[in-house]
């Protein structure tokens, strides 16, 4: 185990260096620059601008100046928030989007998974019709509905919880279901294909047979079974949840750092972009590892060799 | 006995825990939500502002910031020499009076003797010429320095062609003396002594603090408020400034969040969490749900909206099809399809400024238009090229660019390509190399008809239309000198009828508004058609009628 994760930590630095590479390439090759303004800017001025941030050397230059702040863990300046740095401003934002992605994922994994599980025991009964037009509602009707239509029921009708903002723990509630919505109906169908293959093994049969009890059989063999590829997605979907979401920080106002991913890049905040993408990438990186992790625990037969 | 190779049972068992387990989280979850329950809760903090301010602001370093949000912000913390009224005159401000002396070559201003910063300290012409010389600094990379540029020196030393500011027309003659030099009579010069950029600084507390400087537990400003707290990307607390030489504000603290969804922002106002909203947090159709209502108020601001020709690209190097299409199209439609208000313009001076007039412009004209477009060749749009039009991609604009291609197809027979293109990629385009047509618009930085009319000068940086006149550019650079106020507003009216009605580089088409909604129990918000928003003379009822009068909730 310590093995992998060294060897994971290892593989990590040439992953990052090709994640930076392929980001500041590609935010440099879009038109347009960070201070192309509705009142364009007289040359001199852009001249200091470009002098100030380092944007009037050549780019192979800028690419190292930037390799060399990165690998002393600062990932730049930004060139829209004239004042902060992309450390300061991810510094603010992610513990935010950090607690909101936890209890979300937390949501998702307590209804996505026993929903699944119901529907694939009571497979073709209206149980299963239900869980599964719940999930297909919860993936395809998109967060900004689920969002309005949650604000509109719960905040504008019924007044018991907040339009929006991040005052209180009430203030969570509606963001977190609303960010739960769509994982918990992905883990939903993916736990009900996962179930309804492992019931029908042999050896859960076999387990029945040598008298384990129901509650045995269910635990140790089928779910744990059968939460080998809910493991597997809950990596990425980690990643993605605790790394805030552009619609749900949007519309309840919260200061996550998910709006970012969006509004660096039509700013065109070069130092931002390559950090919030470096910051989701080393999550990644850590949350697929620890799937890696997972799956030593729940299936013997992945065990790597020390 | 059970079979052992039928699992329904094991796993009816094992759903019927889990579908305990389940109705047991959504129970909580309920429970959670209900007992969050209808306390009751009064709909106003009495003496507390809640305002929307749309998105953090970039920067309160007002040598750096350059956008509105920033400016709201800092209009409400800083005075200058001189301040805006709400009817776009100079008020004096930090300056209790001005001399204008040779000829409008150089100003002296008089600082009044009260004046302290919120630590306590005194504040000096010394500390205006810190800023203005800081604001030039080429290392500080202002954009707005340029605002400075009729100062002596100041284009020089901002470029580093002059290394020295001492040279610089900027100096404090004494403690309450500020003396500046210009290069040439500028009579719009006085407008920019109450913009932000020309803001004072302290010199110690900039050195000290670096780029943290403007953090509440460093910021020292001088305006009706101070800044208390900042938490990036959500919230700001401004208390009044107990200290302030004016009368102290009567609000005791403004919360400024940033909510940059519209509908978000506009149900918190709803659910009265914030007293006052504008277009940051409007939606069209709640402007329709609220037009009848006392909350509701519109006011016409400076920001004028234009189509742009590139006069290098047919069809429109003919001025013949650029009149077409300047009275072919009934501006009257820009306000019944975006509804908020908005002005149509024919000419490109708004109503407020000296130097309007209704007939600079070329009115709505079908007939005309085409009997100008058969003279230049093309009888009905007949073999007329298919021009593109570029706009940039937001909902609104893309109604008045669908409008206009309507217009021109119906009252002219002239089809247009509309092209859309991201903000940033927009204006990268139409620098580079403007598309035969394009969408814009222009906010005015100072109530003056310069601010629009310089826009079209040969050398002016932001004029895509590749249109210039030495006579226009002369027109304007009299008009800049001249200190009669009349013959002045003359010169501008002159150069007006040349872009609007002779060439036709640009058709203006409507002015923007400012919608805004206010409680009940807020008084006194006024909004300024250059955007700014003063917050110096709100009151917040506290009184206990009030209370009883709007319930609680």
């Amino acid at each position: 185990m310590f093995a992998l994760i060294v060897k994971r930590i290892l593989l990590a630095i040439p992953v990052l260096l090709v994640v930076a590479s392929l980001t500041f390439v590609l935010v440099r090759i879009v038109p347009g620059g960070p201070f192309d303004a509705d009142k364009n800017l007289p040359p001199e001025i852009i001249a200091n601008l470009n002098a100030k941030y380092h944007l009037d050397k050549p780019v192979p230059e800028q690419y190292l100046l930037y390799l060399g702040r990165l690998a002393q863990g600062d990932l730049g300046v930004s060139y829209k928030y004239v004042n902060r740095t992309v450390n300061d401003i991810l510094a603010d934002a992610f513990p935010v989007s950090l607690q909101l992605g936890t209890i979300s994922l937390t949501l998702a994994v307590l209804i996505g998974v026993p929903l699944g599980a119901i529907a694939a025991v009571c497979r073709g009964r209206k149980e299963d019709v239900i869980a599964m037009f719940l999930s297909t509602l919860g993936i395809s009707v998109p967060g900004f509905v689920i969002g309005a239509t949650l604000i509109f029921v719960f905040a504008i009708k019924l007044r018991v919880l907040p339009v929006g903002l991040w005052e209180s723990p009430w203030h969570v509630v509606l963001p977190a279901v609303t960010l739960a919505f769509s994982p918990a109906a992905y883990l939903a169908r993916l736990t009900r294909a996962s179930v309804l293959e492992i019931v029908e093994k042999d050896w859960v049969r076999t387990a029945r047979s040598k008298g384990l009890s129901q509650w045995n059989t269910v635990l140790k063999h089928i779910l744990r079974n059968s939460l080998i590829p809910v493991v597997t997605v809950l990596g990425p979907l980690t990643a993605i949840v605790i790394t805030g979401s552009f619609v749900v920080e949007y519309i309840y106002a919260i200061p996550g750092m998910g709006r970012f991913f969006i509004t660096a890049v039509m700013n065109r905040d070069y130092d931002l972009i390559l950090g919030t993408t470096l910051v989701f990438a080393v999550l990644l990186i850590i949350a697929n590892t620890f799937v890696d992790l997972a799956y030593q625990f729940l299936d013997p037969r992945m065990r790597i060799e020390d | 006995m059970r079979n052992i190779g039928d699992h329904r049972f094991l796993i009816s068992e094992f759903a019927k825990r889990l579908g305990h387990c389940f109705l047991a989280v959504l129970l909580l979850i309920s429970v959670l939500s209900l007992s969050a329950c209808i306390r009751p809760r009064s709909r106003f903090e009495p003496g507390v502002l809640r305002v929307n301010l749309g998105t953090e602001p970039p920067g309160l370093d007002w040598h750096t910031a350059t956008d509105s949000t920033s400016f709201d912000v800092v209009s409400n913390l800083m005075v200058g020499l001189t301040q805006y009224t709400n009817k776009l005159t100079c008020a004096p401000s930090c300056a209790k009076n001005w001399e204008v002396l040779d000829g409008g070559k150089r100003y002296l201003f008089h600082l009044r003797d009260d004046l302290r910063w919120t630590d306590g300290k005194p504040l000096t012409a010394y500390d205006f010429e810190y800023a203005w010389k800081r604001l030039l600094n080429p290392v500080t990379a202002a954009q707005y320095a340029f605002f400075l540029y009729d100062v002596v020196g100041a284009r020089e030393y901002n470029t580093g062609k002059l290394k020295s500011a001492e040279t610089l027309g900027i100096k404090a003659l004494d403690a309450h003396t500020f003396e500046i030099r210009l290069r040439k009579p500028a009579t719009y010069f006085i407008y920019l002594t109450a913009f932000c950029v020309s803001f004072p600084m302290r010199k110690d507390v900039v050195e000290k603090w670096g780029d943290r400087w403007t953090e509440p537990e460093h910021f020292v400003t001088n305006g009706p408020f101070k800044l208390t707290k900042w938490q990036h990307e959500y919230k700001m607390e401004l208390a009044a400034n107990e200290g302030y030489f004016d009368s102290v504000p009567q609000v005791k603290l403004i919360k400024m969040f940033m909510v940059p969804e519209a509908s978000t922002a506009f149900a918190l106002y709803e659910n009265d969490e914030l007293d006052f909203i504008d277009n940051r947090s409007f939606a069209t159709p709640d402007v329709e749900r609220y037009r009848n209502s006392p909350e509701y108020k519109n006011f016409p601001l400076l920001r004028a909206n234009y189509l742009a020709f590139n006069v290098t690209k047919k069809p429109f190097t003919d001025v013949r099809i650029r009149k077409a299409v300047a009275m072919a199209i009934d501006r009257s439609i820009f306000p019944r399809i975006l509804r908020r208000g908005e002005r149509p313009a024919t000419s490109w001076i708004p109503p407020a400024l000296p130097g309007y007039s209704p007939d600079s412009g070329l009115k709505f004209d079908p007939v005309a238009a085409r009997a100008l477009l058969a003279e230049a060749g093309y009888p009905g749009g007949k073999g007329l090229p298919k021009p593109e039009l570029l706009y940039p991609n937001r909902d609104d604009v893309r109604l008045t660019v669908e409008a206009t291609q309507d217009q021109l197809k119906r009252n002219l027979g002239m089809e247009i390509e509309l092209v859309n293109q991201e903000w940033k990629v927009y204006l990268a385009t139409v620098r580079k190399d403007a598309p035969p047509m394009f969408r814009n618009s222009w906010g005015a930085d100072f109530p003056d008809p310069e601010t629009f009319m310089n826009l079209f000068t040969k050398d002016c940086g932001n004029n895509d239309t590749k249109w210039s006149d030495p006579r226009y550019d002369a027109l304007i650079e009299a008009a800049q000198g001249e200190l009669n106020a009349a013959k002045r507003a003359d010169l501008y009216r002159q150069a007006d009828v040349m872009l609007c009605r002779e060439a036709v580089p640009i058709v203006p088409t409507f002015l923007a508004t400012q919608n805004i909604m206010v409680k009940p129990w807020v008084t006194g918000i006024a909004i300024n058609p250059l955007d700014l928003q003063f917050f110096k003379d709100v009151v917040v009822d506290d009184s206990q009628n009030s209370q009883t009068k709007y319930g609680a909730r």
